[in-house]
């Protein structure tokens, strides 16, 4: 399998973006993304040129669109056609979903707590969620400098909540980016672990973030592992129960600091890697760079879920630098 | 030859937010060219103290408790507040698409051959079309649009 860079929302000037497909692509390339999403306002418009953009660019483009509702807006990805959204009511949400998931694709939350109408209709999720099962993934980290920002802190909370309610969900990034212009604010990228073989890109990219193998970042890639008897466990997996099992685990915590190292850049310093699960935090280290892969054991007794977070000083702010998504515990 | 079709106008009001107007119209004739020309105005709301109402409504209902204070005293960062009405376009056989943007005057046109961004191309069939406008936001308290929809001959490809 193989991690990739990816940058799951983008608008172009199919819906209020202010740049072309191949602009965006050669922009995304430029910052050393191998895949985007496509997610335009309410169209799949600006597809129409896809395969050979992909090939003139080298950029992977997942097809999707920000279902840009009254009481929501949806990020869909991997749908082969339009999803029309203009009979959904507050109430409707999982009727649109389904229709998502009947075309393979998945949805996410997107800025779910971005303030809403009047300043942007819609742009704070107000959708009533009756089975969380069917939430495919929140977007917890938008636009840039994300997780110093309050609605996306709010957003990182309401996942780790419903990781403690026992659901398996998703958490991604999205610069719903709208436009080519030149930024110093830290980018966030999401890493896929995607499968190898012969099945279309899309399939394998939404099969990834399905799984859950995910990693979010400002800078460093940040990798999880488990080992629970002797059976390595990776980001995504699911810990298999049993009357047997350990009570202790061997977690391994791995940074990846060359992936877009030319991209951000990190004062040196000593960051704190936390793994964090249900039961709050498991344990916390100070570590440089060159100390990581990080080593430690923790009992997993009563854990649904473990996590791990890199902590450190970006542009002069202490604050989350990347997160891994779960590994789950039957 | 210019054929229109639909030559509407309206006036909507706060109250019509997070609801559609559909226009659907009859074409008799399949072929050529479908043209769009949607207005609405104003764009903005002007009145500081109403546009201070609105936010300060916002922030209550939708930031946490221990952020309502520093928010409401950045209010002007969330303006100005915008009116925004979207087209969308079905035809007979189909969704054709949506010009999803802020701009209060668009001129969008669909053929067999090309379409406005946003918009797919699609034939010109005879029968029942739609042209939808979604409310995403009325803030002042009267927003008039007008909207004309004509059929044409497409020119030489």
């Amino acid at each position: 399998m193989t991690w990739i860079a990816c940058e799951l929302h983008t608008h172009t000037f199919h819906s209020d973006g202010r740049q072309s497909l191949n602009e965006l692509a050669l922009g995304a390339k430029a910052l050393g993304f191998d895949c985007i999403a496509l997610t335009d306002h309410n169209t799949m418009a600006g597809l129409a040129r896809k395969e050979q953009i992909e090939r003139e660019t080298g950029l992977l483009i997942i097809p999707g669109m920000e279902w840009t509702t009254f009481f929501g807006h949806m990020v869909i990805i991997g749908v082969k056609d339009y999803q029309d959204w203009r009979r959904v009511g507050p109430g409707d949400i999982h009727a649109g979903l389904a229709r998502v998931h009947e075309q393979g694709g998945l949805a996410g939350m997107a800025h779910p707590f971005r303030p809403g109408s009047p300043m942007c209709t819609g742009c704070f999720w107000e959708f009533e969620i009756r089975d969380w099962n069917e939430i495919d993934y929140i977007e917890v980290w938008s636009t840039t400098f994300a997780p110093v920002k309050k609605n996306n802190i709010r957003a990182y909370r309401l996942w780790t909540d419903k990781l403690n309610e026992g659901f398996r969900l998703a958490a991604t990034s999205g610069r719903d980016w709208h436009l080519q212009e030149r930024t110093d604010a830290p980018l966030s990228v999401t890493y896929l672990r995607i499968q190898e073989g012969e099945a279309p890109f899309t399939e394998r990219a939404i099969e990834a973030l399905s799984s859950g193998r995910v990693s979010v970042t400002l800078g460093p890639r940040l990798d999880l592992e488990v080992n629970v008897n002797g059976e390595v466990y990776q980001i995504g997996d699911a810990v298999k129960g049993s009357d047997e099992r350990e009570r202790l685990a061997s977690v391994k915590v791995l940074a990846d600091f060359t992936s877009r190292h030319e991209h951000w850049h990190l004062p040196e310093q000593s960051f704190t890697v936390s793994l964090k699960s249900n039961l709050g935090v498991l344990s916390e280290h100070a570590a440089m760079p060159e100390q990581l892969p990080l080593h430690t054991e923790i009992s997993v007794q009563g854990l649904l879920w473990m996590r791990a977070e890199l902590w450190g000083i970006i542009q002069g702010v202490r604050t989350l630098i990347a997160f891994t998504n779960a590994i789950y515990f039957d | 030859m210019k054929k229109v079709i639909v030559d509407a106008r309206g006036r909507v009001t706060p109250a019509s937010s997070k609801s559609h107007i559909i226009h659907r119209f009859f074409l008799a004739s399949a072929g050529g060219r479908l043209g769009i020309n949607f207005w609405y105005g104003p764009k903005q709301l002007e009145d500081l103290e109403k546009a201070r109402t609105l936010v300060e409504r916002s922030i209550d209902l939708y930031f946490e408790e221990e952020t309502i204070a520093q928010a409401k005293a950045h209010f002007k960062s969330y303006l100005p507040l915008n009116n925004l009405i979207t087209v969308s376009v079905d035809s007979p056989n189909g969704h054709l698409g949506a010009a999803h943007r802020h701009d209060p005057e668009q001129f969008l046109h669909i053929s067999r051959h090309e379409a406005s961004p946003g918009l797919v191309c699609g034939d010109i069939v005879a029968g029942m079309w739609e042209v939808t406008l979604s409310l995403h936001a009325i803030v002042t308290d009267y927003c008039e649009y007008s909207l004309q929809i004509w059929q044409e001959e497409e020119a030489a490809q």
